[in-house]
């Protein structure tokens, strides 16, 4: 039998240690992150980490690196005067590398978005989860989605939810999906496919009021000034009869509809001249204000925003160009005519001409129960300016007995099974910080006699333990508390125009090591090139120091 | 508002009967240290009105006006004032040329005649989709007439008034009232209306003071790059045709100093660290390596430093004088990240600063390579040339190093986090590892001095990357602030030109090499 070869653990250092070695995890590291930054210009930053910056292949480069630089010191002990730099420099090689390790397992990097005095605890963080809720049960489920550049199998099940497969960056392909769960034969889920065009853009328009369409389906949309409205089919002919009020009563459930004047309500205005019907219903009494809400109000003035049963003011659509959609026929106001006015649109039939700026419509597509789908397709993601224009949608693949189901970061999956209603979403894994934090103010200020932002500026509330305290968070300013270091990141404003703040939080335990550690590798790297050749020139005088094992770093 | 514009016509019109320059009206050189308020930041009328026609028409002078009187005229407009002023728009995308009906040598449209078409320039814009080329260009005239129409409607000329003791800034129309002109008028009848413009300066100085705008007129006007330009390619004329050494310092030394005094005056008008765009950067590499070469040189006693500082320094004052497009001279306010002077001058200074050390490199390495393809070399040479080059990498990794950690200091400090792999971050450690590769590799017997000389030229195109590439090519990251277009085509050509060299001096004459001591 042929003896096993020692392994010679000399040669091994010597190579590991070598300059040679050096050179390769060097360049190997290098050709890494060029072949990175490209990546991140054209896919984005998020796609360039999963494709190369947390990879095993670079996390294994990193190790190499490592070794290189403990073996190259180990070679060269015991200690020599003449590489006091070169020791200084390595060790604080290997102190960064510690404490970039320790920050990687132990760190926390996240975000918190702050609404104006709504206290908040909730940090999101980088990694990617599946959440299963049974909200019966109270009972939540969390599983950690692969941090994939591509499309990955997971082949994971919990009860009955078996996890197929994750895709970090998938677009939707458009397809029209049987519904999941079951409706009346009459319910009023239907959805429309629209070609929409002016002179200046034409776009299609997918609207839907099917509660199974997800977030990308929406039952209006705007586009500039103009507004579509898409409203259940039977709800059509109480738009026709241009009754003198301008009101129709309906019931968001049933999708029946009427005038106050087919049923003999009459329109009564307030002694501040405000309209006002009041519907009997059931044995109590609706009371509508329709030109301020579609809700009734009680004796208080309070909306009731649960009822079934709303009003509709169509006066209050007629300043504005707004276009009402009912599948098949859809009703606008002409500002001309001064009149509304109902058009039929046929399924790939003839467009309709609107009264803005040569707009028309046409119908391409309708579907009375298939519920409209992105149905989600790898891709490699597009970057723009910071933001993805394609690759936007992460998904997971599910099997539940036996059927296939489709779970986004845009549309959450709700599904009755076995009687247990079971919400199923792709999100952000988040952590609960032992207090809270609420905004006082946002405040931008501009450079003078421009809209160019001069600084960003959040004053925030701590609450901890009972004792509140105030704090100013600006750029090149962080709040600190507990471990946790707060900076200022971003904002947002909301639809009511009020900003919000986004804070970056951040628990970085190896920041001392990496500080430290850069010290040493600057002041190494003085002593070593620097001060050292100096004494060396003035020995050698303009010889080359070429053979020197230790005259580099 | 109407109204008040028509009575000051008339008065103007009045006024101009007893004026012997009615072709421009009361738009003298005289309004060029007025202080204005444009781009977040006051400066002198002279400034702006500069860049603004530089921008409309690509050349300062409009004729034979300058720049104040062509803006002033322009601003008249709004109040109704005819002139005979006409602004073109430079136009060189070949869509744009072909919407616009251009000749394939007709390269200008008149402004006027864009205002016309502007619905239609607008349409076209929307309708774009994938040709990003054209979009940019007819986004930028669009810009263009945007400015154009504000300057016309003279909301553009923003002046300083006395409102309570504060200033409140005032475009033109809205600052020239009739009670003003007619109040001067009774003391200077002939002219009322550039006293009534000057008040102006003279309310703001006394409320503000004048120093910085003031200064910022002197800045402009002194052409420092100019001259600096001059100095340095004496410098290098003395020492490589002359070969007179006490001539080429003293040039160099005073080169120095004029971009000494240009970079400080800079500091005082912003108030901040030099280093805050491509031009400052540019700016701030070609002094710092001069003057790292002027001390390496005295230190080493080696003459040949100086030459690689005055090298670089050329080429450096080259793209600030004459690379407009890509390079602007414009001092705007920073965005908010960039408002903390002790990291920009600590971390952006010591990067910039390690770019113009391994510049020095480059300058050297490429001159060993041209002499070595068509002149004589010996072996001695090239290793003190490999030396030389060895001593500028190890001041250039050791500042680089430092500007990295700065950086990573920084990041932690304002974004929470020491490394990010943003872009920037990443091709600054990606130029560090490259000379770190070549350092280490210096000492093994891949890299000897010939090919050492070879790789060295070569690595400078990781600087460049990371200098100009992240900005102009990659743009992305969170260093958006210091992202500009313009600079795509001038990367390319220097990559084209320098692996271009590196191909055909890789082939020279071995016997070009002698032995040393022959």
């Amino acid at each position: 039998m042929k003896k096993l070869k020692k392994i010679d653990w000399d040669n091994i250092e010597r190579f590991v240690g070598s300059l040679k070695f050096a050179v390769i995890v060097i360049s190997l590291f290098t050709l890494f992150m060029i072949v990175g930054t490209f990546l991140e210009s054209y896919y984005g930053a998020d796609f360039a980490n999963r494709a190369i910056y947390k990879t095993t292949a670079f996390m294994i480069v990193q190790f190499g690196i490592l070794l290189s630089i403990i073996f190259a010191a180990t070679l060269r002990l015991p200690p020599k005067k003449r590489l006091y730099g070169f020791y200084t420099i390595h060790s604080g090689l290997l102190i960064i590398g510690m404490g970039s390790l320790i920050t990687y397992v132990a760190g926390v990097d996240g975000q918190i978005t702050l609404a104006p005095n709504e206290p908040n605890r909730q940090v999101v963080l980088s990694k990617d989860i599946l959440k299963i809720t049974y909200p019966a049960e109270g009972k939540q489920v969390t599983t950690y989605l692969p941090f994939s550049a591509f499309k990955t199998d997971i082949n994971e099940t919990y009860d009955i939810i078996a996890i197929k497969e994750y895709l970090p960056f998938a677009e939707g392909k458009f397809v029209w999906s049987d519904p999941i769960n079951h409706y009346p034969a009459d319910a009023q889920i239907h959805s429309s496919k629209y070609h929409f065009k002016n002179a200046f853009a034409e776009q299609d328009l997918i609207l839907s009021i099917h509660p199974e369409a997800g977030n990308d389906f929406q039952s209006t949309i705007s586009m500039g000034p103009l507004t579509f409205n898409y409203y259940p089919e039977k709800i059509a002919h109480c738009f026709e009869e241009n009754n003198a009020s301008k009101i129709i009563i309906w019931n968001s459930v049933t999708a029946e509809c009427f005038t106050p004047e087919s049923k003999g309500l009459p329109v009564k205005t307030t002694g501040a001249k405000n309209r006002f019907v009041v519907l009997p219903y059931g044995k109590n009494f609706l009371t509508f204000f329709p030109d301020f809400s579609p809700f009734p109000m009680d004796m208080k003035l309070q909306t009731d925003e649960k009822s079934v049963i709303r009003a509709f003011s169509k006066k209050l659509f007629e300043e504005k160009p707004n276009l009402f959609l009912f599948g098949k026929k859809a009703a606008f106001y002409s500002k001309a005519d001064k009149s509304w006015k109902m058009v039929d649109l046929v399924v790939k039939g003839p467009s309709a001409i609107l009264p803005w700026m040569g707009a028309e419509i046409s119908l391409t597509e309708h579907q009375d129960k298939l519920v409209p789908f992105n149905l989600p397709i790898p891709t490699i993601p597009i970057q723009k300016n910071g933001t993805l224009i394609k690759g936007d949608i992460r998904a997971v693949r599910l099997e539940i007995l036996g059927k296939e189901y489709w779970v986004t970061n845009n549309s959450p999956l709700q599904l009755l099974v076995q009687g247990k209603k079971i919400v199923i979403e792709v999100t952000k894994e988040t952590l609960n910080l032992p207090f809270e934090l609420a905004l006082t103010e946002f405040k931008m200020d501009k450079d003078p006699g421009t809209n160019n932002p001069a600084s960003y500026e959040s004053f925030v509330k701590l609450f901890s333990d009972g004792v509140t305290s105030n704090h100013h968070v600006f750029m090149n300013n962080p709040m600190k508390k507990s471990g946790f270091t707060f900076y200022q990141a971003s904002y947002s404003q909301d639809s009511q125009g009020q900003y919000n703040t986004t804070l970056a939080v951040n628990v970085d335990q190896g920041r001392t090591m990496k500080y430290l550690g850069s010290l040493m590798l600057v002041f190494g790297a003085i002593w070593h090139y620097n001060l050292n050749n100096n004494n060396k020139n003035k020995k050698k005088n303009k010889t080359s120091d070429q053979n020197d094992p230790g005259a580099s770093a | 508002l109407k109204n008040l514009i028509k009575k000051i016509v008339i008065l103007l019109a009045l006024s101009l009967t007893s004026l012997s320059f009615a072709d421009t009206y009361f738009c003298k050189n005289d309004l060029e240290n007025l202080p204005i308020l444009q781009g977040g930041r006051v400066k002198p009328l002279y400034v702006h009105a500069s860049e603004v026609m530089k921008n409309l028409t690509g050349k300062s002078k409009v004729g034979d006006l300058s720049a104040v009187e062509s803006f002033c005229m322009l601003s008249l407009n709004g109040m109704g004032l005819p002139s005979d002023i006409k602004l073109s728009a430079r136009v060189d995308h070949v869509d744009l040329m072909k919407f616009l009906g251009l000749a394939k040598d007709q390269h200008s449209i008149l402004y006027e005649d864009l205002l016309l078409r502007e619905e239609a320039i607008k349409s076209e814009a929307r309708m774009i989709k994938d040709n990003e080329s054209y979009k940019k260009a007819i986004g930028k005239l669009y810009d263009s007439i945007f400015l154009y129409k504000e300057i016309k409607s003279g909301e553009n000329w923003l002046l300083a008034a006395n409102i309570n003791n504060h200033i409140e800034w005032q475009p033109l129309i809205v600052y020239l009232t009739e009670d003003k002109v007619i109040a001067q008028k009774t003391l200077t009848p002939d002219d009322p209306f550039l006293p009534v413009l000057l008040k102006s300066k003279t309310e703001f100085d006394r409320l503000n003071g004048n120093a910085k705008y003031e200064l910022e007129l002197y800045y402009a006007k002194a052409g420092l790059a100019s001259w600096a330009l001059s100095l340095t390619i004496i410098a290098l004329a003395t020492l490589v045709l002359f070969r007179n050494f006490n001539i080429t310092l003293g040039f160099a030394a005073i080169s120095a100093l004029v971009q000494l005094v240009l970079i400080a005056l800079r500091v005082t008008i912003s108030g901040r660290a030099p280093v805050t765009n491509m031009y400052e950067t540019v700016l701030f590499s070609g002094f710092g390596s001069l003057t790292l070469a002027l001390i390496l040189g005295h230190l080493k006693k080696e003459k040949i430093f100086v030459y690689m500082g005055l090298g670089y320094n050329v080429c450096t004052l080259m793209m600030l004088n004459f690379a407009n497009g890509m390079l602007t001279a414009t001092i705007s306010p920073l965005v908010p990240v960039l408002r903390d002077n002790f990291w920009l001058s600590t971390h952006v200074t010591c990067v910039i600063l390690s770019y113009g050390a391994l510049a020095l490199s480059w300058i050297l390495s490429n001159t060993v390579l041209i002499k070595r393809k068509w002149g004589t070399i010996t072996k001695k040479d090239e290793l003190y040339y490999s030396n030389i080059i060895y001593t500028t990498l190890k001041w250039g990794t050791t500042m680089l190093a430092a500007g990295v950690i700065l950086g990573g200091v920084w990041a932690d400090y304002s974004w929470g986090r020491f490394w990010g792999w943003d872009p920037k971050e990443t091709w600054s450690l990606i130029v560090l590892m490259t000379y770190m590769a070549i350092l280490h590799g210096r000492h093994t017997s891949w890299i000897k001095p010939a090919r050492f000389i070879t790789i060295t030229a070569g690595a400078f195109l990781s600087v460049m990357m990371a200098w100009f590439g992240v900005n102009y090519i990659l743009a992305t990251g969170l260093h958006s602030y210091g992202f500009s277009e313009g600079g795509a085509i001038f990367l390319g050509s220097f990559f084209l030109a320098q692996i271009t060299l590196l191909i055909v001096t890789s082939n020279y004459k071995k016997d070009a090499i002698l032995p040393a001591g022959e």
